[in-house]
Formats: structure tokens, C-alpha cells, sequence
């Protein structure tokens, strides 16, 4: 399938309590972290154990790896939570606290404030050995 | 709903840099709506994108652009059971297969 010396792109995100930013022009606040539930953890857990174990078999040789931020935007708290609650439901919670604190904030900023979470994403080079 | 996802081109940016995909034969598993898939197909030699949600994968297959049209496929599969036999890839992508 994946021919000898082939590319494989590990390319997910990692769970890590992701910051909540109201974004106003080019500042931006950060309201609060989104809280890890124990699905995202599991999954990034067994992905992590799968590829050490590919890395073991010496079917694969890890050549690169890097970490960098993957932005999702709302215009509105009530759109960030109907997604969250809608895609993220097993992965991530928010707290009330830091629900009030994205509102309040988003308030504040004016007609174009953006609600932003940043999800915090690992790519990583593998190189099939054989 | 407005979302926006990535406007700032970070993931085609970062893939960019971990690999070389010019004339390559590409797997996409998790390709979802094609949303990844579009921002390095015009590269690739061939893409196939396979995931397991038949809808992303419709709105996959009626955006996929006319400069792309013949070297794009989507198939509904998962990783574990890929209709894909005999094919050779020089690149695979595991895209946000968690």
C-alpha cells in the first residue's frame, strides 16, 4: 500500500486545555482554557502508543515532528458553544466561568469581536523503513 | 453559523514543510469534506480520500475544483478495511484520524 521508503504524515490534534481568545482587530484576550475530558486524552494516548510501536517494529523511522496552532473563529459565543457542544462534545468541556468571561469579553470588544480556540496540532514525518 | 477554520493557513503551510508531495500518489485517511485535501491537491500526482462519513464526503466531491477534477477520488472506508487493493502510494496522510 505505502511503498518502501514512503511518507507517512501524522497530522492530528493533541488535547491540552486550549486557550479561549476573544479576538478584537489584531488584539486578542484570553478568556479561559476549554477542559481535556478523558476521550481526547485516551485517543491521543493509544495514536501516540500505535506509532511507538511502529517505531519499535522498526517499520517506521520518525524523520520530523513539530507543533503549531489550528484556529477555529465564531462571530458569536452562541455559535462557539452550539459547535462545541455539537463536535467536540467527548473531548472538551467549558466551564460556566470561562463562558461568562468569552462573553463578557466579547461584549467589550465590539461589533468585531471573534470568539477563537486555539487547538494545538502535531505533525509528524514518518518514513516507512522496508 | 459563521465559522471560519484555519484562516490563516497554518496546516497546508506546516504539511508543506514536512513533506513533498509534488508528483507524489497520496492516501488522505480522514480526508472529511476535502477541506486539507484541496490545499495540496494541485500538487500531488493523484490524491484518493477516504473516510467513513458519506455525507463530508459528498460535500468533498461537489466542491472539488474543475483544475483537479481527474486526479482526486473519495471512497467511503475506513483505514482498517481499504477497497484499495494493488494500489501503491508514495504518501500516506493520516489526517485528523483520532
Amino acid at each position: 500500500m505505502l511503498k518502501p521508503q514512503g511518507t507517512l504524515i501524522d497530522l492530528r490534534p493533541l488535547a491540552g486545555n486550549w486557550p479561549v481568545d476573544v479576538v478584537s482587530g489584531r488584539s486578542s484576550q484570553e478568556a479561559g482554557r476549554v477542559s481535556d475530558l478523558a476521550a481526547g486524552l485516551e485517543d491521543d494516548a493509544a495514536a501516540n502508543q500505535t506509532m511507538a510501536r511502529a517505531a519499535e517494529q522498526d517499520w517506521f523511522r520518525r524523520e520530523s515532528e513539530e507543533l503549531f496552532p489550528f484556529h477555529y473563529y465564531w462571530d458569536s459565543p452562541n455559535e462557539m458553544k452550539a459547535y462545541i457542544e455539537e463536535e467536540w462534545e467527548d473531548f472538551v468541556h467549558i466551564s460556566d466561568n470561562v463562558w461568562k468571561s468569552a462573553r463578557s469579553l466579547w461584549t467589550l470588544g465590539g461589533a468585531e469581536s471573534r470568539l477563537r480556540v486555539r487547538v494545538n496540532m502535531l505533525i509528524t514525518r514518518w518514513e516507512k523503513v522496508n | 453559523m459563521t465559522l471560519q477554520k484555519d484562516p490563516e493557513q497554518n496546516e497546508p503551510k506546516y504539511l508543506h514543510r514536512h513533506a513533498d508531495l509534488a508528483g507524489k500518489r497520496v492516501l488522505e485517511v480522514g480526508c472529511g469534506d476535502g477541506r486539507l485535501t484541496w490545499r495540496y491537491a494541485g500538487v500531488a500526482r493523484h490524491v484518493t480520500g477516504i473516510d467513513l462519513d458519506r455525507d463530508s464526503l459528498r460535500v468533498a466531491t461537489i466542491e472539488r475544483g474543475s483544475d483537479v477534477e481527474d486526479k482526486v477520488a473519495f471512497a467511503q472506508a475506513d483505514s482498517v478495511r481499504l477497497p484499495l487493493a494493488g494500489a501503491a502510494f508514495e504518501c500516506a496522510i493520516l489526517a485528523w484520524s483520532f
